[in-house]
């Protein structure tokens, strides 16, 4: 039983960490990769806790997350990076260190409204909750904080990565693995949003319908 | 049978992406929006069981989803005839195919008894909706769409969090398994759930959700949505949705609140719900006003709406709940009908594109078209509550409650409505009957004006004459979900 506690902390423990990082990198690249990092300890977190509850549903979550999130996403973004050219610094819309106070304020505040209220919850839980809560609002905060619609989209994925953590920690829960797969949906969307946007960023007068009336009219 | 009105649509809307000319589509979309119609209402006599399983409250708005769907799919019709080479064909039918996964979701989070499939639901319709906000693929559009994902997608992670906090809260009532997300399960073991981490999961549902019934501060991605999307689909139907996410958040206030009923140790829902209620309410008569695009000034006018229903929820008891519930009916059947109207006399003015619903190109349509006129102005004047409209009933209901219940927030909601009510008015005159713009001449109406003044008269009849049968329902449904 302690080593189920003390591993399912450390893994909470690194993917808060990488969660917390993302407020302090500049570059974009170094985005991707913790959001990587954070993805495959997911993974990991997910397999931990399949094995600790003997849920097979689990063992499905952590390689959906793997393939998807630890592999093809950061690829996708990556490709985005050099397709548009984006290999330079993000800006962000507030002073680095401020954010990073705020960061702490916020696990803080996760810390302080999940321990007391879950008092009755089984001690696994609730510290995994306290670490999951901290994870999404550290994500919400990198989504305030940055100007760039690639930096937003990281801060997204990293909030969508403390709800998956905050879903396989709930003893016994069902459709664990359909909600990933859902979320992932979702965050699949995102990403070829970005691609629809930066046509719109880059060329700022193209109107794409104007196009297609051409294009019909010259065919 | 319960299960056909909901995935007859979503698989339909396969053959829809890859079938058809752009007018064959929609033809094709109505007869289905037709048969869904009839399916919801075969509901009724078999509302299924387990996971997918509707109540009352769910048949009622199923019901109404499939009626507003098919007068939507109708008017959709004169719609693509005016608009077919503005979007390309594959466009065209993946904007029916949405329309039918915006439909099936719909329902589907209607009829689901499971807080996960609710989400999955709702995260479904979000999904479909943001896609056909981007169809036009104008730089407008792109970018109303990609707001309306961001918030969408916060709110959908909001929502999926406060939905784990709620089984997390039922796992002491009933233990690790599907009864733990069961709505009928978890109302009926609300007494012994966990309290403060049941308020908890309540603020993340009610943010959640409350951006997908766009309460203020989350209700930015709405107006753009409105204004930029393909007309009928992201505004005659939007409705339902609104609906959805409002009905979401009505169960799980029920839940907390018969928590605190029973002793526990939840805190009262209504202080949350009045606050983002009233926020709603006065924002939306703050910023009316100054708008200047006639989809957009609607927009902003379903937001107000959304916020009179989270406050009446917020009152509590059954006969506020009851009109918060009326409300949300008629609203429904007022502002479908109303788009279709606004879609209908932008036709009559050349074009019924985005950007051509300017109350200065409209204003005057009683000069094209007299029946279309009155009939547009109808449906505005519905909007406002005063008598005779039907949401003069309704917000009758919800005023004396509070009045009642609550006196010292009457004489705010009293100042906001009025402050809607006279932005709204102040366009009526200039729209209807103000001088048209130069070289306006008289048109014929299209029929679907037709379908307006039936969403007019049902909810005028809804409202003074409701039938005893619906009425009971309704009443029940009230009682229950106090």
């Amino acid at each position: 039983m302690s080593l189920t506690f003390s591993l399912a902390h450390l893994m909470g423990g690194i993917i808060l960490l990488c969660g917390y990082s993302l407020l302090s990198q500049r570059r974009l690249a170094a985005m991707i990769m913790l959001y990587q990092m954070q993805a495959c300890v997911l993974a990991l977190a997910a397999f931990w806790q399949g094995y600790a509850q003997g849920e097979i549903n689990l063992y499905l979550t952590g390689i959906i997350t793997v393939a998807l999130k630890g592999l093809l996403l950061p690829a996708g973004l990556r490709e985005i990076v050099l397709r548009f050219n984006l290999v330079r610094a993000v800006e962000s819309a507030m002073p680095m260190a401020m954010s990073l106070i705020l960061g702490v304020g916020l696990i803080g505040i996760a810390v302080l409204v999940v321990l007391p209220s879950t008092m009755s919850a089984v001690s696994l839980t609730r510290e995994d909750l306290a670490i999951a809560l901290s994870v999404v609002l550290l994500g919400l905060l990198v989504m305030v904080t940055r100007r760039s619609a690639l930096a937003q989209i990281i801060g997204f994925l990293s909030t969508e990565n403390g709800l998956v953590l905050a879903a396989i920690g709930m003893p016994g829960m069902p459709f664990v693995a359909e909600f990933s797969v859902a979320l992932l949906v979702l965050l699949a969307f995102l990403v070829v949003g970005i691609f629809l946007l930066r046509i719109r960023e880059h060329f700022d007068t193209l109107d794409v319908t104007g196009i297609e009336a051409i294009e019909r009219r010259g065919r | 049978m319960i299960l056909l009105p909901i995935f007859l649509p979503i698989l339909a809307a396969m053959a829809l992406t890859v079938w058809g000319r752009p007018l064959q589509g929609a033809i094709a979309n109505a007869v289905l929006s037709f048969f869904v119609f009839l399916l919801t209402l075969a509901v009724f006599t078999s509302p299924g069981s387990g996971l997918i399983h509707a109540d009352a409250l769910g048949l009622l708005f199923g019901a109404l989803t499939g009626f507003i769907a098919l007068t939507t799919a109708l008017a959709n019709i004169f719609y693509v005839r005016g608009a077919e080479a503005r979007l390309a064909p594959p466009l065209w039918r993946l904007y029916h195919a949405l329309c039918q996964v915006v439909l099936g979701a719909t329902l589907l989070g209607l009829y689901a008894d499971n807080i996960g499939l609710l989400w999955a639901a709702v995260e479904g319709a979000t999904i479909a909706a943001t896609f056909a906000v981007s169809l036009p693929r104008s730089a407008s559009a792109l970018e109303a769409a990609w707001k309306y994902f961001i918030l969408g997608g916060v709110g959908i992670g909001l929502a999926l969090f406060g939905t784990m906090l709620v089984y997390l809260a039922a796992q002491p009532a009933l233990g690790p398994g599907f009864a733990a997300m069961s709505f009928s399960a978890l109302s009926s073991h609300a007494a012994w759930m966990d309290g403060s981490l049941l308020t908890l999961a309540f603020v993340f549902i009610l943010f959640g959700y409350g951006t997908k019934a766009a309460l203020v501060p989350l209700h930015g991605w709405l107006p753009d949505a409105y204004a930029e999307g393909p007309a009928p689909l992201t505004t005659s139907l939007s409705g339902p949705m609104l609906n959805l996410a409002l009905i979401a958040i009505l169960r799980f206030r029920h839940l907390l609140q018969a928590n605190q009923a029973s002793g526990g140790a939840a805190m009262p829902p209504g202080p949350f719900l009045l606050t983002l209620g009233l926020a709603s309410v006065f924002l939306v008569g703050f910023s009316l006003s100054r708008r200047r695009d006639a989809r957009r000034f609607f927009g902003f006018s379903s937001i107000e709406h959304s916020g009179i229903v989270a406050f009446a929820f917020g009152i509590g008891g059954p006969a506020a709940i009851f009109g918060g519930l009326l409300h949300m009916v008629l609203q429904t059947l007022v502002k479908s009908g109303l788009f279709i109207a606004l879609i209908g006399a932008a036709g009559l003015r050349d074009s019924t594109a985005p950007g051509h619903y300017g109350f200065s190109h409209l204003r005057g349509i009683v000069h094209s078209n007299k029946y279309a006129g009155w009939v547009l102005g109808g449906a505005i004047f519905g909007l406002v509550g005063l008598p005779p409209s039907g949401l003069f009933a309704s917000e009758f209901i919800i005023i004396s409650q509070t009045v009642q219940r609550n006196p010292w927030v009457s004489a705010p909601l009293g100042l906001g409505l009025l402050l809607c009510t006279v932005a709204i008015l102040r366009n009526v005159g200039p729209l209807i009957f103000g001088s048209p713009p130069p070289h306006t001449r008289p048109q014929k109406a299209g029929a679907e004006m037709h379908l307006v003044a039936l969403h007019l008269a049902l909810a005028v009849g809804l409202a003074f004459a409701m039938p005893g049968p619906i009425l009971a329902l309704l009443s029940n449904v009230a009682g229950a979900l106090q």
